[in-house]
């Protein structure tokens, strides 16, 4: 006889259970808790790091930069405190040492200044890279094109101009393709770009004119020079192996001892974002551990009404034995009645948690990035329910057994 | 082997519940009911009476003898061949009715037959012909609660007559109802004997109602005393 589908097992446990509809209700709500809470802090930790991958959207998380800082140790004749410079013929062999490990690599000059078209002028930025620049900070463009590699190896004077910049010198018209005065030179403008993620390194490309490196500095007569340059590294490679073999070209070239330590500046954006991840590895560890506590506390309350369920069922279930269930019967009904109260408050629990989190998820929608992803993953919501629906159903096994115990006549005597 | 002509037999039954002093509650009881018999135990609190009971019930096990019901040897079964036995072979009737207080006096009376996986149509169908018979067929959707004590016992004892068992055994069938519906209820099963031929045997220490039954059997002291 299967009695999960027999019609009688269903109308039992419904009268069982809505026999004590209070107590029904508390360990329902119990469940319904636990489970709402760890969905809500599962899919919560699941939302606050996509809002804050949103921050770092097109923005290269295992970047590094290095600049020039002054010296802390005197070398051939020069005192310590001088200053040096960082060229880009440096980076070229830094690249050349190194092709495995950085991906992508430039040198950044800036400068700020007026930057005019016909009589509306404005102050701001003017930023001179390669073309990687927009491979490590990818912008949105939004008309026209970016800068390429060949721009810059023939130091075109053609420069990208940010949305907010473009909006206010331009208004309506379309920049591309029009001349701009930045920096003292007249440069055609190519392309309009927004930014998507709301932190960068040379100021916000959105606001800034941003032009080949090698253009800007010829106008501005820097030769070969770089304020600092940024880079990517490849899966696998880490800032702290590179740092040798920077610091040995370096010291080959410039009147640096290989003593200094801070003479080259670095900063390590991966270690940074490293931080961040552990953050939220530690984030969802607290909610496994806070929602694990919860679902345990619910199933214990699930155990403890099964218990008290079958002490208060002792004499019925004698009279039962004696009329001929056997044993099987009477705990798999018990186990059905554990089962139902869990599913049905477990299902309730994930049902309000994904409603939370979708309306979380609505609230935090942000149209240029998208959804910052506050949902329950489905396999997440079926885990727990099915760990719910385990637990819950063997938490009527032990009463049950112990019910089995007792002599059927000491049962029905039992008052 | 089957016996024809005697329902139950017990050869040299010894029970001892073990305990810090084990308690020797029956000893060497042997005893014949023939088929169609309407037969009392009678015995003081203690005397083993109890015992004897859930023995001739298969709800407890013996130490040694030897127990045949209807045929077959009751010994040394599992807890579900000795449900299985139960469900078909005994009918229970019990002193305080025992009878589920959330069914209705239709679906307490047709629970056996739910354990025996008949299906539920027919199964109405059959716990309605058997509360028919008790004239209780209006108060079929009543729940126990809404029930007299005399009509519950009737509820009950359609309850053990629905799986056509060999045997009704009652544990003080009478023992919670007033004297007019006692002498009801000990009328409507000495009727099931005599038309239906049913063998029926009755514990109480009730004089009253061993006095209705054909034979008397005493216990004392884990003895039988007489036949």
């Amino acid at each position: 006889m299967n009695r999960f589908f027999n019609i009688e097992s269903w109308k039992e446990t419904a009268a069982t259970l809505g026999r004590n509809k209070t107590r029904t209700a508390l360990t329902a709500f119990g469940i319904f808790w636990g489970t709402a809470m760890l969905s809500l802090l599962l899919g919560g930790a699941e939302g606050l790091r996509g809002i804050l991958q949103r921050q770092f959207a097109g923005f290269s998380t295992n970047m590094a930069a290095i600049f020039p800082q002054e010296t802390t140790v005197s070398y051939r004749g020069f005192n310590k405190g001088s200053e040096w410079t960082l060229y880009e013929r440096d980076l070229d062999r830094l690249r050349a040492q190194a092709p495995d490990a950085i991906e992508y690599m430039t040198g950044l000059v800036m400068t700020s200044g007026p930057l005019s078209y016909r009589n509306k002028s404005r102050t701001g930025t003017c930023v001179g890279a390669r073309a990687d620049y927009f491979a490590m900070q990818k912008p949105i463009v939004e008309s026209g094109r970016l800068f390429n590699e060949s721009d810059y190896a023939q130091g075109r004077k053609v420069a990208v101009i940010g949305s907010k910049l473009a909006a206010q010198l331009f208004g309506g018209e379309d920049p591309v393709g029009k001349y701009i005065n930045a920096a003292g030179m007249y440069v055609r403008v190519i392309g309009v770009v927004g930014q998507r993620s709301d932190i960068s390194i040379g100021g916000r490309m959105d606001e800034n004119v941003t032009m080949p490196a090698t253009t800007l500095r010829r106008g501005m007569g820097l030769g070969d020079r770089a304020w600092f340059a940024i880079f990517t590294l490849r899966p696998g490679h880490r800032l702290d192996e590179l740092k040798p073999e920077i610091k040995r070209i370096v010291c080959a070239n410039h009147p640096i001892s290989p003593d200094d330590e801070s003479a080259i500046g670095y900063m390590d954006m991966a270690s940074e974002f490293e931080k961040v991840e552990n953050l939220f590895l530690a984030l969802s560890l607290l909610a496994m551990f806070v929602g694990g506590g919860t679902l345990m506390a619910g199933v214990i309350g699930v155990g403890n009404i099964m218990w008290i369920i079958v002490k208060e069922r002792t004499q019925e279930i004698g009279i039962r034995r004696a009329i001929g269930a056997r044993p099987s019967d009477i705990i798999a009904q018990i186990m059905l009645e554990g089962m139902v109260l869990t599913m049905t408050a477990g299902l309730a629990g994930v049902t309000f948690a994904t409603v939370i989190l979708g309306l979380v998820d609505y609230a935090t929608y942000d149209a240029a990035t998208g959804h910052a992803g506050f949902v329950l993953p489905l396999w997440s919501g079926t885990g727990i329910l099915a760990t719910f629906a385990v637990l819950g159903t063997t938490a009527g096994i032990i009463p049950s057994i112990k019910a089995m115990r007792i002599r059927p006549i000491e049962a029905i005597n039992d008052k | 082997m089957r016996l024809k002509g005697i329902m139950l037999e017990l050869k040299d039954i010894n029970k001892t519940y073990q305990g810090a002093v084990p308690l020797h509650v029956l000893r060497d009881v042997s005893l014949t009911i023939e088929r169609g018999e309407l037969v009392s135990i009678m015995g003081a609190s203690g005397s083993g009476k109890s015992t004897l009971l859930n023995i001739l019930g298969i709800l407890d096990s013996y130490d040694s003898g030897e127990y045949r019901l209807d045929g077959t040897l009751v010994k040394n079964l599992t807890e579900n061949e000795a449900a299985d036995l139960r469900n078909r072979k005994i009918g229970f009737v019990f002193q305080s009715f025992n009878l589920i207080s959330y069914k209705d006096a239709l679906e307490n009376v047709a629970l056996p037959l739910f354990y025996q996986g008949v299906p539920r149509k027919r199964r109405n169908m059959l716990a309605m012909e058997q509360l028919e018979k008790m004239g209780l067929a209006d108060r079929a959707h009543h729940l126990p609660g809404e029930l007299s004590g005399g009509q519950k016992q009737r509820v009950a004892i359609a309850r053990a007559l629905i799986t056509r068992p060999a045997l009704i055994l009652a544990d003080e069938p009478t023992g919670a109802l007033d004297s007019r519906t006692s002498k009801e209820v000990m009328e409507l099963l000495r009727r099931l004997n005599s038309e239906e031929g049913m063998t029926t045997v009755i514990v109480t220490h009730d004089p009253g109602v061993g006095a209705q039954t054909n034979r008397i059997i005493r216990i004392a002291d884990g003895h039988i005393v007489s036949k």
